[in-house]
């Protein structure tokens, strides 16, 4: 199992470095919320769009949008149904009535929901992220904040490897993991108990081992791989902070949505 | 105690705890769904990393949880950083203050972390989607409540409620377990028990 | 100079009663190879920690006596410091890969970003200490995705590329299978053949025998003895210790065999040597026939 869903390429988004991708994805964050409109909801939602399709990841980008259609689902159903300010009924499914009002607040929590999304991915799909993890600690995060974050991408696929192992060991001496509640409740604990316990205990050694390579020191440090910043960045990222500006400006100063 | 409570334990010790936390979290996560009980249990390593090394590595943990999820596998877990952060926070500083000793006392910080994770992701919820949690229980519960004139506010703190106060009673509790069952001298060296070296 | 110089040092660990270590004293000098025995509980354990300052630093605790590693008194200062004087190899493989990085070629580099050695000496160490440790082929591969013994060693070359002038392990071959151990047990050699003083606790006294030129003996955090390993293994009272004897030594016990000082060989080397001699001694009148 790969905990990062990072799709190695060599496109002009990729060789973006991941401070310019961090800096669009928060713009685009903002922006959704800056520019709560239909249309303004559509074109961030397309800008995203076309980065990912220029790095060449929809296809991957796709399932993870699909995956989470229950929510949009929710939203329609829930909102279209009870949503307060319902006035004008759109669609009657026998008994059931779903207003306009709540099916339009439906639709713009969709877009919203897949704004954030997209632009997430971005960063998800297109940058390594040992890669955003050395580009912050660069400009002055803690080094040890940096080591948690890259760890846990690492720990997480072995300890997955791990319950495989657990699982296949319990039931070969008769745990039941099927069957009623009541049975499935109890045999969570003996599952999750060693595991946790001995990783727990296995930080010891490794907090040892990494004292010993220095980790504490908290001098100046250095990094084995050098920065590498395409020229194009500056402009992008001064792109992106005038689309900011426009939008704010756009919704306090014209009024836009 | 409560001065000593609140003290930073960052050392390499429970630096490395945090990944291991995170880990934890996923893999009951991930345990629950295999054995397809109704409940998350998603963060059992974000409540024992508070009752091992207090809560600011609580609180670190419960946040890099949710960005990471956040970042990779889950981009909508990162707006409930903020409630993880507090799970994290609460359970560290009751477990600092040496508060939690029972089980008897282990459910009620159940109790009281499903509150706060109640309270602190409502606000999100209605934020995001209009109060709505996704879970299919609460959405329910949640629209009978709207259909009834409930203002959204409150139906959606009582579908977060819904959701939460199983789930963390139980999180709390196996953690707890799990506390009480590691060594004496490693639960120690975790919470900085030591701090200076005599001499001989 | 010695390397490293122990000087009746005394350790107590936290909310403990009895010490840990108790009086040990001895020293190391350069491209000197020290094998530490002792029965599980001696203090083993303790004494690599604390050659590296991380017994008292991590675990605080009660400290006397002195240890100086490479001119630096390592009670005084921390074991970041410490560290790029002495190098320590623990037990699990596992538990050493950092988690910080994605090949090994990077986990090697670790230490030395922690440290702040400039980016164009880093390449050289990190190249040296791969081709030490026989690990160039393998340096994009995952460090998970390497086999124990593999794992082990990027262990060493990862501490080795920090330039320490010695080497301390741990148990390092008490996890691993037959193969890997024969890895870890060549790698040592070949780098004290090289120079670089090593100190290694280790259980398989027959493959400690042949390299050591002094072995500790612990006891109940208790020196026995630090000596020369046919002296220490002619001792009588190991067994009484716990402590294991190589079976070439036990085997020339029961037949007799030794040398003038009174020892028995400690490797198969060794008593082939005696061997012959005796042959000789015994064969002289009747004409040899080989
Ligand atoms: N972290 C610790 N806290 C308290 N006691 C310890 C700790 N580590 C080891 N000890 C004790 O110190 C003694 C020496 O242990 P150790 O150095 O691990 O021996 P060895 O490596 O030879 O097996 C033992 O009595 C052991 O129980
Ligand atoms: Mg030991």
């Amino acid at each position: 199992m790969q905990l990062s869903l990072y799709v190695p390429g060599k496109t002009w988004v990729h060789r973006l470095d991941p401070i310019t991708k961090l800096l669009a994805v928060l713009v685009a964050v903002v922006l959704t919320f800056v520019l709560p409109g239909f249309f303004s909801q559509a074109g961030i939602l397309l800008v995203s769009l076309a980065m990912l399709g220029s790095a060449g990841v929809l296809r991957r980008a796709a399932p993870v949008l699909a995956g989470v259609f229950i929510l949009p689902l929710t939203f329609f159903v829930v909102q279209g149904l009870v949503y307060p300010g319902n006035v004008h009924p759109a669609v009657a499914l026998g008994p059931v009535v779903f207003y306009r009002e709540g099916l339009l607040l439906g639709l713009s929590l969709t877009l919203r929901l897949y704004n954030i999304l997209s632009a997430a991915l971005i960063l998800v799909l297109v940058t390594r992220p040992s890669d955003l993890v050395e580009a912050l600690v660069r400009r002055g995060a803690p080094p040890r904040l940096g080591y948690v974050m890259i760890a846990v991408l690492q720990i997480i696929p072995i300890m997955v490897a791990s319950t495989q192992t657990i699982l296949d060991a319990q039931r070969s001496r008769g745990m039941e993991t099927e069957g009623s509640l009541w049975v499935r409740i109890r045999a969570f604990l003996p599952l999750m108990g060693p595991l946790v316990t001995n990783s727990l205990i296995s930080t010891e050694e490794r907090a040892l081992a990494l004292e010993v390579r220095g980790f504490a020191g908290g001098g100046k440090r250095t990094f084995l791989k050098d920065e590498q910043i395409p020229p194009y960045a500056m402009a992008m990222r001064i792109l992106v902070l005038a689309a900011l500006v426009l939008g704010i400006g756009g919704r306090w100063l014209w009024g836009w949505r | 105690m409560q001065a000593k409570a609140w003290k930073a334990n960052f050392t390499t010790l429970t630096i490395v705890l945090i990944p291991v936390a995170v880990g934890i979290n996923y893999v009951g996560k991930f345990f629950a769904a295999t054995l397809k009980l109704p409940l998350w249990l998603d963060s059992i390593g974000t409540v024992l990393s508070g009752m091992l090394a207090g809560p600011w590595i609580g609180a670190i943990s419960g946040a890099v949880n949710n960005a990471i999820f956040g970042i990779t596998l889950d981009p909508v877990s990162f707006w409930y950083l903020i409630t993880s952060i507090m799970i994290g926070l609460v359970v560290g500083y009751l477990a600092f203050t040496g508060w939690i000793r029972t089980p008897g006392r282990a459910l009620v910080l159940g109790l009281v972390v499903a509150g706060v994770a109640a309270v602190v992701s409502t606000p999100i919820n209605v934020l995001l989607w209009h109060g709505q949690t996704g879970n299919v229980w609460g959405d329910a519960l949640y629209a009978a409540l709207v259909h009834r004139g409930t203002p959204v506010w409150i139906a959606s703190f009582l579908d977060e409620a819904v959701v939460d106060i199983l789930d963390k009673v139980i999180t709390v509790f196996l953690s707890f377990l799990i506390y009480k069952a590691l060594p004496a001298r490693l639960v120690k060296l975790f919470g900085g028990a030591h701090q200076e070296v005599e001499s001989l | 100079m010695a390397l490293i110089e122990v000087q009746d040092l005394r350790y107590r660990y936290p909310d403990q009663q009895g010490l840990a270590l108790d009086g040990i004293s001895f020293s190391v000098e350069p491209g000197e190879f020290v094998g530490i025995i002792g029965p599980n509980r001696a203090g083993k354990s303790t004494l690599c920690q604390a050659l590296v300052g991380l017994v008292p630093h991590f675990y605080k605790g009660a400290i006397g006596g002195r240890v100086v590693a490479d001119g630096l008194d390592v009670h005084k200062h921390p074991v970041a410091e410490v560290a790029r004087r002495v190098g320590l190899v623990f037990q699990n493989p596992f538990t050493q890969i950092s988690g910080a990085k994605f090949t090994v070629y990077e986990e090697v580099a670790f230490g030395l970003e922690n440290a702040g050695v400039p980016r164009e000496e880093m390449i050289p160490r990190i190249e040296e200490a791969l081709r030490l440790l026989g690990l160039e082929e393998l340096k994009d591969r995952s460090p998970f995705a390497l086999s124990g013994g593999q794992m082990q060693r990027l262990a060493i070359a990862s501490v080795l590329a920090m330039r320490p002038k010695v080497l301390v392990l741990d148990e390092p071959t008490s996890q691993l299978d037959p193969e890997g151990t024969g890895e870890v047990f060549a790698a040592m050699a070949a780098l004290c053949r090289q120079g670089m003083a090593v100190v290694v606790a280790e259980h398989k006294v027959e493959r400690l025998a042949p390299l050591a030129g002094k072995i500790l003996v612990l006891h109940a955090g208790r020196r026995v003895a630090f000596d020369s390993p046919r002296r220490v293994f002619a001792r009588e009272d190991l067994p009484a210790l716990g402590v294991a004897v190589p079976p070439v030594t036990e085997a020339a016990r029961r037949l007799g065999w030794r040398f003038e000082d009174g020892t028995y060989p400690v490797t198969t080397e060794e008593a082939e040597e005696l061997a012959r001699k005796n042959l000789v001694a015994a064969g002289g009148g009747g004409g040899g026939r080989g």
